[in-house]
């Protein structure tokens, strides 16, 4: 089997949500002693991008999306400590991210860090009704890149705010790239709290987090 | 049973009442807590929505316990007092239930999925929704099973209530509009859902929240070509958005709404009324029309 079909039939596996078989790939590679770095790019990450696809479509809802992102997530640890070269591509940066202070909603945040361990981020997800304060404490001990807050309801949008002025307040606001999310949250939203960035869904988040670390 | 005459009655539209929540926070609730605790803190307020819906010209107004089943008051550390927090519902809205209207008991979604999104069972849904309905039994007329998002959980929820209750159920589940129609988020199409609710033969087929009441008349096309059943829909007044002062609010018109609602009656809507977003005001605009049909 040539390289280029491997990679479009580990891309189908992850679409097809056939977990068995995309393992059964990720080792075939891993026994060829292929170019890891473009296994995961060319063969998962493509995959995991028709998966993205699929969604906006309306073709695929919650359940496939979180299938696809976790057998894509398992993938990645079996293939991770083969890579060539070193372990450089371990991790296309590091994100705190959290539910804010008041608000119990976590789907949305987890689904958005399962996609972005899928696509090779480190991922601290500290969970749901997290201080604003706590958040940071934790950007600044785990020294992450992006600080991820999701607010579901109206009223605890303003705790994303809160987040941006602490940081402010305590001169590191451009040490991190702050992304904001949730059912009511808004471009326009973003740029009056002065964050980094604004994603309507966890495929855009994850695009979001690559742009904004030229990843 | 009134609500009976009232489905039978081919001239009665049934006008139900608009958001809970939305008035909750007007009166400045702090960000996070559970609405339905205010049964508890603040039972004056939550009367006072109640009656201001009722007074209005709202047919039934729903008890203020969308998330008072113990899998979600577990996330509040409130599940100790489910029984509390029923009982005061049922209280606050009876105080000012008139003649002649109806008291609907609300029950929402748990906040909990089904693998592979999270690991629920059904039958851990189902236990969780009967301790609601135990103690709601006692005091409402029917039951308003909405905002669900997967047609499990919806089953889950009515088998919860069949067991307990014989009282109408109107099972409204939450759709988004994608490029290939009417979804829950889990996957479940409108078609399906209409199906299910059939087959688990409740009274109403419901749609409520998500989308506005634009986007809801589609669906209520939709719907009246999949079902006999009556339908009812209670849209949300368009997507909320944050003022200058960091408040949310609703830019949608109540009259807006209401001629939304007006094409929904004209389709063959049977109960409308409203959810996020929408007031007194909106329930005011739509009482009009159906005093003029």
């Amino acid at each position: 089997m040539s390289q280029e079909n491997l990679y479009g039939e580990i891309s189908d596996a992850i679409v097809n949500l056939n977990e068995e078989k995309a393992r059964e790939l990720a080792n075939k590679a891993i026994g060829k002693n292929l170019n890891i770095l473009n296994v995961i790019e060319e063969g998962f990450g493509a995959g995991i991008r028709r998966v993205g696809e699929l969604w906006d479509a309306g073709e695929f809802f919650l359940p496939e999306l979180m299938r696809g992102a976790k057998i894509m997530q398992d993938c990645l640890d079996l293939l991770i400590p083969h890579l060539q070269g070193g372990i450089e591509r371990k991790t296309l940066g590091k994100v705190v991210i959290a539910t804010i202070e008041g608000d119990i909603h976590s789907i949305g945040k987890t689904i958005v860090a399962t996609m972005l361990r899928a696509y090779g981020f480190e991922v601290y997800d500290l969970g749901a009704d997290v201080p604003a304060e706590k958040i940071i404490d934790e950007a600044i001990e785990k020294n992450v890149d992006i600080i991820g807050v999701s607010a579901l309801l109206t009223t605890t949008m303003l705790g994303q705010k809160k987040v941006i002025e602490i940081l402010k307040k305590k001169g590191i606001s451009n040490k991190f790239k702050v992304i904001l999310g949730g059912a009511p949250v808004t471009s326009k939203w973003v740029e009056e709290c002065g964050a980094d960035g604004y994603a309507g869904n966890a495929v855009e988040a994850v695009e979001l987090a690559k742009s904004l670390l030229h990843r | 049973m009134l609500f009976h005459d009232w489905l039978k009655d081919d001239s009665k539209i049934i006008l139900f009442d608009g958001a809970m929540g939305t008035e909750i926070f007007k009166r400045g609730i702090e960000p996070g807590k559970i609405p339905d605790i205010l049964n508890i803190e603040k039972p004056d307020i939550i009367s006072e929505i109640h009656k201001s819906y009722y007074d209005i010209g709202s047919d039934m107004c729903q008890t203020c316990t969308f998330g008072s089943s113990p899998l979600n008051l577990k996330k509040y550390k409130l599940e100790d007092r489910i029984k509390e927090i029923n009982g005061k519902a049922l209280e606050n809205i009876k105080k000012v239930c008139p003649p002649n209207c109806l008291i609907v008991g609300d029950i929402g979604p748990s906040g909990e999925f089904r693998s592979p999104v999270g690991n629920t069972t059904s039958e851990q849904w189902q236990s969780s929704f009967a301790s609601q309905v135990k103690i709601l039994e006692q005091g409402v007329d029917l039951w308003h099973l909405e905002t669900i998002s997967d047609i499990e959980e919806m089953q889950a929820a009515i088998r919860a209530v069949k067991k307990n209750s014989e009282k109408p159920i109107i099972a409204s589940m939450t759709y988004k509009k994608t490029p290939r129609g009417y979804f829950t988020i889990m996957g479940d199409s409108l078609e399906k859902c209409i199906q299910i609710l059939e087959q688990e033969k409740v009274d109403v087929i419901g749609a409520n929240c998500t989308i506005g009441s634009n986007d809801m008349i589609g669906l209520i096309e939709e719907s009246i070509k999949l079902t006999n059943k009556p339908l009812s829909a209670k849209p949300n007044a368009g997507q909320p958005k944050i003022d200058e002062n960091g408040r949310p609010f609703y830019e949608y018109p109540p009259k807006d709404f209401a001629r939304d609602i007006h094409d929904m009656i004209n389709l063959g809507a049977k109960i409308v009324g409203g959810c996020c977003g929408t007031s007194p005001q909106t329930i005011k605009e739509i009482r009009k029309i159906i005093d003029s049909l």
